[in-house]
């Protein structure tokens, strides 16, 4: 049975419809006009249980909107959304225990004290025993590598220990399905590369569903076998990373550098040429037919050195979303 | 700062800024109108109370009182334009670090730090005041001379900078305790005191509203010399402490930047 | 049967613990802003102030100028209102927009405890952080002023301890209904500054309801206001005030104000669904 189920999913948010200006604060207030915003439409997946699922689209592509609509913050416009076996937006008791949110760039802990007191809050709340509740919480803090940090005030610790702190409040209560909006906003290389190894391990041991967007392609890689890419509000890829990659760039780029130049016409039995300048070469060849090239170009033309370049992914969705007219 | 039409002319810059970006919100003007005018209401409610009985308050006909209560909200107005939402900005500045930038702009800092701002928010409340004022003026009888008017003015301006000193060193104590901002509550909740002439009180709190909290210098002082009945004393001494408070904010600022170190977090 | 019985008793004592850890906390957190509690406890001064204005009514018009209130009786008075307003604060619209700003809200709504005691607890908090400092505050004003220092008789000192927390659940329903206003406008906090206003000049801050004309008076105690202050205060103060009545009226107006506070949440919580936020 599917963790997560979403069915022809939507959202319309209706926003005022304002000049700027002091005249248009008035006309405003005397006549006030409406236009329909559709933010998320008619998006479909579903998640296993224990999937990791990257989710991934530029700043305002609906993904918060989505996130939201499957905790049940926000009700659909149209659609049907099941998690766990759970309608969220009916936001049962039993649902919420199974559920967690983290926001990057929103916390929870209490400001003034140490972790350890908004860790006791939660315990109380989600009705953990205390002797239960210290063992997760140390359990947790191993995975997290969070030590004395858990009793010094939040607000004292670095943005790293805060957000370590906060993965271990929102899921003491061991949920299982979290959903992660930048988990990592902010964060310094080190301590995304420990949180993503915690996600990753969490996700290991209690087989939890992971459902994460990020801005840091790093991120991605790193944990989601699977995106999800959503532009404009609509699913546009549900598949592999590797996948995406390849619908977005057929082609690769060998780098040559020859021993002595060649002329520009050699190269048109290999592939595109792209760049020639002297004795360096770029090419773009169709990923089909790589290795065929690669092997040619060693064998019949005097190399000293070849590489072939991944294209980066941030670049190809970034020239997707230039590609693809606004609708 | 390029002398006083420089000055005139950034302020000018100043405020047509932040009161374009205030009359956005129609509502507030609506809220705050009403504010006014019920705390008005409330207010002479209140002082009518004392008048029941035809017993005057500390010597203060009716009339009188009302010039005091008129000063008061003027002042309370003001505190609303200017002094609230530029010294709040003070304290956001130096917990946010953004200090810094005003330091480093070729604006005299007090000045900048002090006028910023104006929200009109406060204006009716200062509107309202010189109404009554006037009123209380006209009816009490006594209407003052022109010398003596302008004698008014001054000791009001005097009033109105003492009541900035007190709120700029209040506010310029958060370069060493970051939340001073509830201790300005404490100055407005205390300041309700001007709404009556300081002789209204027992002797003990007299001497603590001259004294400790200049209560008296800010609304009786003036009201007498308005309605003509300020003792020569009272007047200088109003202007002195003026003085002298303001000079003391001035002197304090410049102690408090050198303990400024600007917030790292 | 039974099992419903235990489930109801495990219930309770969730609710039991979810409040001590609550409260625990929000101490702990109280205690942290010690300093700012002992401000705002001071920029409640208003009674005390208000109180020398009276006395110097007395001390020149007899108890005649004061609706009847000898100098003894405003002290009392005036000193229990102070009391009764330190502990009736309340300031939940602020915490609530700040934390809907701040996208707190969001976190909250996702666990399974209704926000609402979130903000209850942290007031009950606050009140006991206050505490030592009112009494404080107390004991100085006795020394310097001796004359008005007095015990209530046990039965008034009880019914007081039971109505000043009545009066603060009253006052923090009648804010709670503006603070869910906070759904549909940014200018809810505007809205509590204007309920503020006839607070302030009804419940008995300023003025003994004793010294107001009869017309005023009776207007008065049609309202919510003055049972909020006045009624605790001279309960406090052991002064002649209709027990009865102030209890039902208490009570009535609470029972009147917490389901329309009820139906504003759930009406928010259903416009918050819709947008988001």
């Amino acid at each position: 049975m599917a963790m997560i189920r979403a069915l022809g999913l939507g959202k319309t948010f209706r926003v005022a419809d304002k000049q700027p200006g002091l005249a248009g604060t008035l006309r405003h207030f005397v006549q006030r006009r409406h236009r329909d915003v559709p933010a998320v439409r008619d998006v479909s997946f579903s998640v296993e249980p224990g999937e990791v699922v990257g989710f991934l689209g530029p700043n305002g592509a609906g993904k918060t909107t989505t996130l939201k609509m499957l905790t049940g913050l926000i009700h659909p416009s149209s659609g049907s959304v099941e998690v766990a076996g759970f309608r969220p937006q009916r936001r049962q008791v039993d649902f919420l225990r199974r559920i967690t949110l983290v926001m990057g760039n929103k916390q929870q802990l209490i400001w003034d004290l140490p972790p350890l007191d908004s860790l006791r809050v939660n315990a109380a709340v989600y009705g953990i025993d205390d002797a239960e509740a210290q063992r997760r919480i140390r359990d947790l803090a191993e995975m997290l590598e969070l030590g004395e940090e858990l009793r010094r005030p939040v607000r004292k610790l670095s943005l790293g220990q805060r957000m370590k702190a906060e993965l271990l409040a929102a899921l003491l209560h061991r949920p299982s399905v979290l959903f992660l909006d930048e988990p990592t906003l902010g964060l310094d290389v080190n301590a995304q590369a420990r949180v993503r190894s915690f996600l990753a391990e969490y996700n290991r041991r209690y087989g939890a569903t992971l459902l994460l967007t990020s801005h840091y392609m790093a991120d991605i890689t790193a944990l989601c076998p699977r995106v999800l890419l959503i532009h404009q509000g609509s699913l546009m890829h549900d598949g592999s990373l590797a996948e995406l990659t390849n619908r977005l760039a057929p082609c690769r780029e060998v780098r040559l550098e020859l021993r002595e130049p060649l002329p520009a016409s050699t190269f048109a039995a290999y592939g595109t040429l792209e760049d020639l300048q002297g004795r360096a070469v770029r090419l773009l060849v169709r990923r089909e037919r790589l290795t065929a090239s690669v092997a040619r170009l060693l064998a019949e033309l005097p190399v000293v050195d070849l590489e072939v370049a991944e294209p980066p992914i941030e670049e190809l969705i970034g020239q997707l979303f230039r590609r693809e007219p606004a609708r | 700062m390029g002398g006083p039409r420089g000055a005139a002319r950034l302020l000018l810059r100043f405020w047509s800024a932040s009161l374009a970006a205030e009359m956005e919100y129609g509502v507030n003007a609506a809220v705050e109108l009403l504010s006014v005018l019920g705390n008005l209401a409330g207010s002479l409610f209140v002082l009518s109370l004392f008048f029941r009985h035809g017993h005057d308050l500390g010597g203060w006909s009716w009339d009188q009182a009302l010039v005091v209560l008129g000063i008061y909200t003027l002042l309370d107005g003001l505190t609303s334009t200017l002094l609230q939402p530029n010294l709040g900005a003070l304290v956001t500045h130096v917990q946010k670090g953004t200090l810094d930038f005003v330091l480093l702009k070729p604006v005299d800092s007090q000045f900048w730090l002090s006028l910023r701002i104006v929200s009109p928010w406060g204006l009716p409340g200062v509107a309202v005041g010189l109404v009554l004022m006037a009123v209380g003026v006209v009816r009490a009888g006594t209407p003052p001379s022109l010398p003596g008017l302008a004698l008014a003015l001054v000791v009001l301006v005097a009033a109105s900078l003492l009541l900035y000193s007190l709120w700029f060193v209040l506010a310029a104590t958060s370069i060493w305790f970051v939340k001073v901002w509830n201790a300005t509550e404490v100055l407005r909740a205390t300041l309700v005191a001007g709404r009556y002439p300081i002789s209204a009180y027992p002797a003990g709190l007299r001497v603590l509203f001259t004294f400790v909290l200049p209560v008296a210098f800010l609304t009786t002082v003036p009201a007498e010399t308005l309605l003509g009945k300020a003792s020569a004393p009272a007047v200088l001494a109003g202007l002195l402490v003026a003085g002298l408070a303001l000079g003391a904010s001035r002197l304090f600022w410049i102690f408090a930047l050198r303990f400024y170190t600007s917030a790292s977090s | 049967m039974t099992r419903r019985r235990s489930d109801a008793r495990a219930g309770a004592a969730h609710g039991l613990r979810i409040a001590r850890v609550l409260l625990s906390t929000q101490y702990a957190t109280m205690l942290e802003y010690r300093a700012e509690i002992v401000l705002w406890a001071l920029s409640g001064v208003l009674p005390l102030i208000m109180l020398g204005v009276w006395s110097g009514a007395e001390a020149s018009g007899g108890p005649a100028a004061t609706g009847g209130l000898s100098a003894q009786a405003l002290g009392r008075y005036f000193l229990s209102a102070f009391v009764v307003r330190q502990f009736t604060i309340v300031w939940v619209i602020h915490s609530f927009e700040e934390d809907t700003l701040a996208g707190r809200l969001s976190p909250y709504l996702l666990q399974p405890l209704a926000p609402v005691w979130r903000y209850v607890s942290a007031h009950l908090a606050e009140q006991v952080t206050r505490l030592p400092f009112v009494l404080a505050m107390l004991a100085l004003v006795f020394l310097i002023h001796p004359a008005v220092a007095w015990l209530p008789s046990p039965p008034r000192l009880l019914a007081a301890l039971v109505a000043i927390p009545m009066a603060f659940a009253l006052r923090f329903a009648i804010q709670w209904i503006l603070t869910m206003l906070c759904f549909w406008t940014e200018r809810a906090a505007a809205l509590e500054r204007l309920m503020y206003i006839p607070y302030l000049f009804l419940s008995g801050l300023v003025a003994p309801l004793e010294a107001y004309p009869e017309g005023v008076r009776a207007f008065a105690l049609a309202t919510p206001f003055p049972w909020m202050v006045h009624f605790p205060a001279q309960l406090l103060a052991g002064a002649e005030v209709p027990v009865g009545r102030g209890f039902a009226a208490l009570l009535l107006w609470t029972l009147v104000l917490v389901p329309i506070g009820w139906s504003g949440w759930k009406l928010g919580m259903r416009r918050h669904s819709a947008l988001g936020a």
